[in-house]
């Protein structure tokens, strides 16, 4: 049976690095292991050593490691291809208003994620698929999007708007709408109009084929582990914190929460030795208190929500190899056992 | 004349904090400000020390008020204000069923929140507009709204309100973009890329790169030797190295001080207005 462990949190808090780092470990423990990012930095590309594309390919030097890249555009064709008919496809992605839509949607980077998530699951190909989340939401979004898509096209709304069933090609909206329309026809013009309302259509065709896709993917998720990474900056914090308040209604509770670039605790308090530098004793001073800083930040999150805390330490450089990313997962504390 | 500046940046680096430090440091001019918060993210508010924004302007202090753009609200007040629809048609479930066409077509969402910004501009109460504005990767899409309306739209209302919204934009004397960053790779990566295309297509009167989070240098060598000052040393010599590697891919503008330790979102806020208050 594959096992998915999803990885959240805000932006820029490391979510990336840290699913890299798990994917080698695991892969080196003996699994074989899929990591699918989302858009990761050259560098980082680089330490991975192997080139992502939106398929899967096998790492050529780590004989359990696959990875794969997500494109959000990408993935939404061919969302559009599963579920619709090919000449309603095609008017679909050319229509400026599916551009416009499937950029627009909240969830959609997220709903294009979830949806190659399940089909990386359904594969089997794998024991282990380790997926790094978009940040709109801290993750939250990739656990609801399947939701919210299924309500999109077919939404109560939607339905209202262009009647009950499904005319074909013809235009119809229904009469409580009329209101609303003349006012869109005054503010947007009645041309653009009738290509929203065209789009909308087509729309609809993809209904019973997302709904259920849906379903399947709610599934996946409410079975996945999750992890949800940060750093004790206040920003990222508030992220996880949502996250934290979110989760329950959507997925399992996180297997851990991970703070990453978490200094040394030894440092706070620590004395300079005589006679040093006085630019030395001044550098200690200012990263005690953020080391300090960092602790409380912890201690606070640990006391509201009862859940395991694991840490990795501040690392001086970003993780060049993939032997570095290695290192990172063996350098962490408290991190439960993910596979 | 209202002065406008919009920052905005990659996630996670700052750009409330920033966005409020420039409200401050305007206030303190004197001037009569207003700080937006354009896609109600929830962030800025804490920074000016009141959590709770509402779309009505509320005072934060002397010569400064908020407000937090929620989009149903937004509509509701473009629809009346600018495009001149009654009132009665603008509430309850039209005005949800019109958000939601609406929301379908491109750049008429962005429209509606640029408009709001822009509409606060215009009336000539503030002296100061300071707007946390979207992130970098949706930026672009608001700042490109009013001419991607008028592509879009041949007829209808909201045609004739594109036209002064673009000119407030592209005016360098009242339009600023402050493009937030971290010395660091992913950030640096989009900010350059970001500004490009900003000055490319013209978006806006005038972009300033600030970087943020900037670590002094340590002044000294790092002593051959172990414990925590020799360790904390060491750490802090390659965070500033790598610092200075990426900052030789930006021409920026401004640097705002890492601020090490405790400190309140409204301390954090006031801390980087000071160093904005130095500048010219």
């Amino acid at each position: 049976m594959t096992r998915a462990l999803v990885v959240t949190g805000a932006g820029g808090v490391g979510k990336t690095t840290v699913s890299a780092a798990l994917a080698v470990a695991a892969s080196r423990a003996g699994l074989r292991t899929l990591v699918v990012t989302v858009d990761p930095a050259q560098r980082l590309a680089t330490a991975l050593g192997i080139e992502l594309t939106n398929e899967p390919s096998p790492h050529p030097e780590e004989p359990q490691l696959w990875a794969a890249m997500l494109d959000a555009t990408a993935s939404w064709r061919e969302v559009a291809r599963r579920h619709a008919d090919p000449e309603v496809t095609d008017r679909l992605v050319d229509n400026e208003f599916f551009v416009a839509a499937t950029s627009h949607f909240p969830a959609s980077q997220s709903y294009a994620a979830a949806e190659q998530a399940a089909t990386y699951l359904d594969a089997r190909a794998w024991d282990l698929v380790i997926v790094d989340t978009p940040p709109a939401s801290g993750g939250i979004d990739f656990f609801t999007a399947p939701g919210q898509m299924a309500d999109l096209v077919g939404g109560r709304l939607l339905r209202w708007l262009t009647g009950a069933r499904i005319p074909g090609r013809r235009f119809l909206f229904n009469r409580t709408a009329k209101p609303v329309l003349r006012l869109a026809d005054q503010v947007l013009g009645a041309n653009l109009l009738e290509r929203i309302a065209e789009f909308l259509m087509d729309l609809r065709t993809t209904y019973d084929g997302v709904a259920k896709r849906a379903r399947q993917i709610e599934r996946h998720m409410k079975s996945a582990t999750t992890l949800v990474v940060t750093t004790s900056e206040p920003a990222a914090m508030r992220e996880a914190v949502r996250f934290f308040r979110a989760l329950p209604a959507v997925a399992s509770a996180p297997a851990a929460v991970v703070f990453n670039r978490v200094l040394p605790e030894e440092w706070i308090g620590a004395e300079a030795p005589a006679m040093s530098h006085n630019n030395l004793v001044e550098n200690l001073e200012r990263w005690a208190a953020e080391a300090f800083r960092q602790r409380s930040a912890r201690r606070e999150f640990g006391e509201r929500y009862p859940t395991a805390i694991a840490t990795i330490p501040w690392q001086a450089h970003p993780p060049t190899d993939r032997q570095a990313l290695a290192a990172m997962v063996e350098s962490a504390d408290g991190l439960p056992d993910l596979w | 004349m209202t002065r406008l500046v919009l920052v905005s940046g990659k996630g996670g680096v700052g750009k409330s904090a920033v966005a409020a430090a420039y409200a401050f440091a305007a206030k303190r001019t004197g001037s009569r400000v207003l700080a937006v918060d354009m896609i109600n993210a929830g962030s800025l508010g804490p920074h000016l020390g009141e959590p709770e924004l509402s779309f009505t302007p509320r005072p934060v202090g002397d010569g400064l008020e908020a407000l937090t753009i929620d989009r149903a609200d937004a509509l509701i007040e473009y629809l009346r204000v600018q495009i001149g629809v009654p009132a009665l048609a603008t509430i309850g479930p039209a005005a949800r069923a019109f958000d939601a066409l609406a929301s379908t077509a491109p750049a008429v969402r962005e429209v509606v929140t640029m408009g709001k910004v822009l509409w606060e501009v215009k009336k000539g109460t503030w002296d100061v507009v300071v707007a946390d504005a979207p992130p970098t990767g949706q930026i672009g899409s608001f700042l490109r709204s009013p001419r991607s309306v008028r592509q879009l739209v041949a007829t209808g209302r909201i045609l004739d309100q594109v036209e002064w919204m673009d000119a407030i934009l592209t005016d360098p004397a009242l339009a600023q973009l402050v493009l937030v960053t971290l010395l660091e790779e992913l950030p640096v990566v989009e900010t350059t890329e970001t500004q490009g295309w900003v000055l490319e297509e013209a978006l806006v009167g005038d972009v300033t790169i600030v970087a943020n989070r900037v670590l002094p240098a340590l002044g000294t060598a790092v002593p051959e030797d172990d414990g925590p000052m020799v360790e904390a040393a060491r750490l802090h010599q390659s965070l500033w190295s790598e610092q200075q590697e990426w900052a030789t891919r930006l021409e920026i503008d401004l640097r705002l001080p890492y601020l090490f330790g405790t400190h309140t979102p409204p301390e954090v806020a006031e801390r980087l207005a000071d160093v904005l208050e130095e500048e010219p």
